[in-house]
């Protein structure tokens, strides 16, 4: 005998109202605690503004001491093509010692030395000059970009100085000039790409957190007991914590969005808005689902933070936020693809500054949805199991 | 303050640590798990871009010219694109960063003796390597141009084409690096990974044995005792010191024997500006268990600052003198950036003591601003 639709439609509102006051209360044990509550509304405010106004990555204002042996004309000119913002000429220093000495003590990232006789062997030709240069390697981001500057000038000043060559001969050379556009962010504005980074991450960090927390929470205090042999189901009980941890996440990326990113950054929202929170929902719930397995993991609050450092951490280093994904060894990639934010990252981005749709990003998603429900179901047999 | 009560309250806070099997292993198991996984996989070069080609021309020189990219190390090439549509759509996806495009006619011009214009497009998403790359497709693309100049001259004039190649590159500036030779990113990262691993372990494992006590109530037994505020601190701090410290070596031992990143500096001065980093660390962590009632805001709020401070302030990814403003104010108030200095100028510059004295200073007076901090806010009462 199957159920009237009357009763199953009375199960469901019980079922219904059951869970919502099992959220309730979780926004109430949330709210409880002033600190927490404080520290979340930082986290996704404040937090993220600091971030987004943060210091620019670019290379400013490299300090460069020159020792110049020639005094040329030829020697000035190449020493002129070192300039702000990149590079800022700091003086001169008598010796190539000297000038070793100075980068060595750090008052110099960079130090130039040029040889004697440079426009003289510049001229003749017969065989390439050759100029040292010495960078301060120990940021190697900086230096990376101090050095790869450094022979763009080099190859420039080359080029004029042979173009000029051909030109007194009277001969024309072909060239392959580059074009660089730049797609998504033209103006390169590192507040973008660091304010939608510092969200992701914060996102993350809360929907491991808060739900894995609750749970070891009522384990450790033995509440899980009055839970249990109240008329809830373990699914209840899981799922309030996720949901409400949904609802503050989403809350959280809305106050980050519109009222700091969009208006004091300018972040573009290319995309669609609701398809953001849409996946920002299924992204909370991904990584709400693996915050709960991690508790089952677990009987104290300290295990807990051990295991969340470890799982955490890796996800939020190795998926592409804080050093590009490109250079990372290819076994290392394919293991981070079990990282929901290595798909989340795709999304976000995708949505907000490249203007993706669900046509580009489906399979991002779906690598998600699979996540979610492999986490969330793993973490409910575990929790079921345990309770027996 | 009473050494006899304050060795008490260590000992039994090392007994309930040592007891608790799971969370003493995980202890001295995750910091040098944390190492070889970041020390592995951590990397801030630039290298294995992805990029396609849309080439319009198909001949003998864009393929030539193409080889020049494909052969890089620093690109990573993911096949021809048909157009720049189907090019765009990689883009948007996230799979490719750069798109490369040789018009129609390249060689056709070139052998005619007229300059021709490749396009590129970057992904500007990420912004922090774009720059980078930009700087690889100029380097490139000069040499490349160089070579068909050189070649076009020795054609024409009936000169060899070394010649003409020298002609064409009068000047070579030849980049040597100072102290970190071969660019090891290794190098540069295993040791920052100390400074990096210490502020998500130390000041949590602190803040948490306080809101234990907190918690489960027994902290009530400190409060009606006769130990001293004074001494219950410091009966905390010692044994966790000593677990950091523990950790400190291990981490030591992995970035310099395993990765193998030298250190030229003064290692008992080393030692010391890394105990004051711990010491440091655990009164940030008691400042966090004084705010907070329970566990899990302890671990949320110790985890979230950490991450913070470590993307931030720490000058690992920025550096603090390029800051502004608030930014650079907020970084001193937390210890990593005094600690990142001191394991540059330790590891890489071979400073000594002479060297490390700010750092050290820095470190200790903050340990001390935050101790007594900590010691006028903590109260042997429970809050109404």
């Amino acid at each position: 005998m199957s159920r009237s639709l009357p009763s199953v439609w009375n199960h469901l509102l019980i079922w219904l109202r059951q869970t919502a006051v099992m959220t309730l209360k979780e926004f109430v044990q949330l709210g409880k605690d002033r600190a927490l509550l404080l520290f979340v509304l930082y986290a996704f405010t404040g937090n993220i503004l600091l971030a987004g106004g943060n210091a620019s990555r670019e290379l400013n204002n490299a300090n460069m001491i020159v020792h110049d042996a020639d005094h040329s004309a030829a020697s000035r000119d190449l020493i002129y093509r070192f300039q702000q913002p990149y590079f800022r000429f700091v003086g001169e220093v008598p010796d190539a010692v000297e000038g070793m000495r100075r980068v060595e003590e750090g008052q110099a990232m960079l130090f130039l030395d040029i040889p004697e006789h440079f426009a003289q062997s510049l001229h003749r030709g017969t065989k390439t000059t050759d100029v040292q240069l010495l960078v301060d390697t120990s940021r190697a981001t900086r230096g990376y970009l101090a050095s790869s500057y450094s022979v763009s000038i080099g190859s420039a000043f080359s080029q004029d100085w042979a173009g000029q060559g051909a030109a007194s001969s009277g001969a024309m050379l072909p060239a392959i000039e580059t074009q660089t556009r730049i797609r998504y962010n033209p103006a390169l504005n590192e507040a973008w790409f660091s304010s939608i980074g510092e969200l992701l991450v914060m996102m993350t960090v809360m929907c491991i957190l808060l739900p894995g927390t609750a749970l070891v929470r009522e384990k450790e205090h033995g509440t899980i007991e009055q839970l249990l042999v109240s008329p809830l189901t373990p699914f209840q009980i899981m799922f309030s914590k996720v949901l409400a941890m949904i609802v503050v996440t989403l809350a959280g990326t809305a106050l980050a969005l519109f009222g700091i990113m969009a208006p004091l950054f300018a972040v573009p929202i290319r995309g669609s808005i609701g398809l953001f929170f849409l996946l920002t929902a299924l992204f909370a719930f991904t990584t709400a689902g693996l915050g709960l397995l991690i508790a089952t993991f677990a009987r104290k609050a300290a295990q807990v933070g051990m295991l969340v450092l470890f799982i955490v951490m890796p996800i939020v280093v190795l998926s592409g936020t804080f050093t590009p994904r490109d250079s990372m060894p290819a076994a290392l990639n394919t293991i981070m693809t079990l990282s929901p934010l290595r798909h989340f990252i795709e999304v976000a981005y995708g949505i907000l500054l490249r203007g993706a749709g669900m046509e580009t990003l489906w399979d991002s998603v779906l690598a998600m949805v699979v996540l979610g429900s492999l986490l969330f179901g793993l973490g409910m047999w575990r929790f079921r199991r345990q309770l027996e | 303050m009473n050494v006899q009560r304050l060795l008490a309250v260590a000992y039994k806070e090392l007994r309930e640590v040592v007891r608790d099997r799971i969370s003493f292993l995980l202890t001295f198991l995750m910091p040098p798990m944390m190492m070889l996984v970041f020390g592995y996989g951590m990397s801030q070069d630039v290298e294995h871009v992805p990029f396609v080609i849309i080439d319009y021309d198909r001949t003998a020189l864009s393929r030539d010219y193409a080889y020049h990219y494909i052969s890089s190390r620093y690109f990573a090439f993911q096949g021809y694109a048909e157009n720049e549509r189907s090019a765009e759509r990689l883009m948007a996806h996230g799979d490719i960063r750069v798109i490369l495009i040789i018009p129609e006619r390249f060689q056709e011009r070139l052998l005619a003796g007229r300059s021709t214009q490749i396009q590129s497009l970057l992904d500007g998403t990420f912004t922090v390597p774009v720059r980078t790359i930009r700087g690889y497709i100029q380097a490139i693309s000069s040499e490349a141009s160089g070579e068909m100049q050189a070649a076009y001259v020795a054609q024409h004039a009936g000169i060899p084409v070394e010649q003409v190649k020298r002609q064409a590159q009068p000047l070579n500036i030849a980049v040597r690096y100072l102290y970190n030779q071969e660019m090891r990113n290794t190098w540069t990262v295993a040791p920052l990974l100390l400074m990096m691993i210490l502020i998500w372990t130390t000041p949590l494992l602190m803040a948490l044995s306080v809101v234990r006590e907190k918690e489960t109530g027994s902290i009530y037994n400190m409060y009606a005792s006769t130990v001293s505020r004074a001494e219950y601190l410091v009966g905390k701090l010692l044994p966790n010191i000593g677990f950091s410290s523990i950790n400190v070596v291990l981490l030591y031992l992995l970035a310099t024997v395993y990765y193998g990143a030298p250190f030229k500096g003064s290692l008992p001065a080393f030692a010391l500006v890394s105990l004051l980093y711990v010491v440091a660390l655990s009164s940030l962590g008691l400042l966090i268990s004084l705010l907070v009632r329970v566990q899990q805001a302890a671990l949320l709020i110790s985890i979230v600052l950490a991450m913070i401070i470590m993307e931030q302030y720490s000058g690992m990814s920025a550096p603090i003198q390029d800051m502004t403003g608030v930014n650079y104010f907020i970084a001193h108030l937390f210890p990593a950036m005094y600690y990142t200095d001191a394991i540059q100028i330790a590891f890489l510059k071979g400073g000594g003591i002479l060297e490390l004295w700010q750092d050290l200073g820095a470190l200790a007076a903050y340990s001390l601003v935050m101790l007594l901090l900590v010691h006028s806010l903590f109260r042997k009462r429970v809050r109404a």
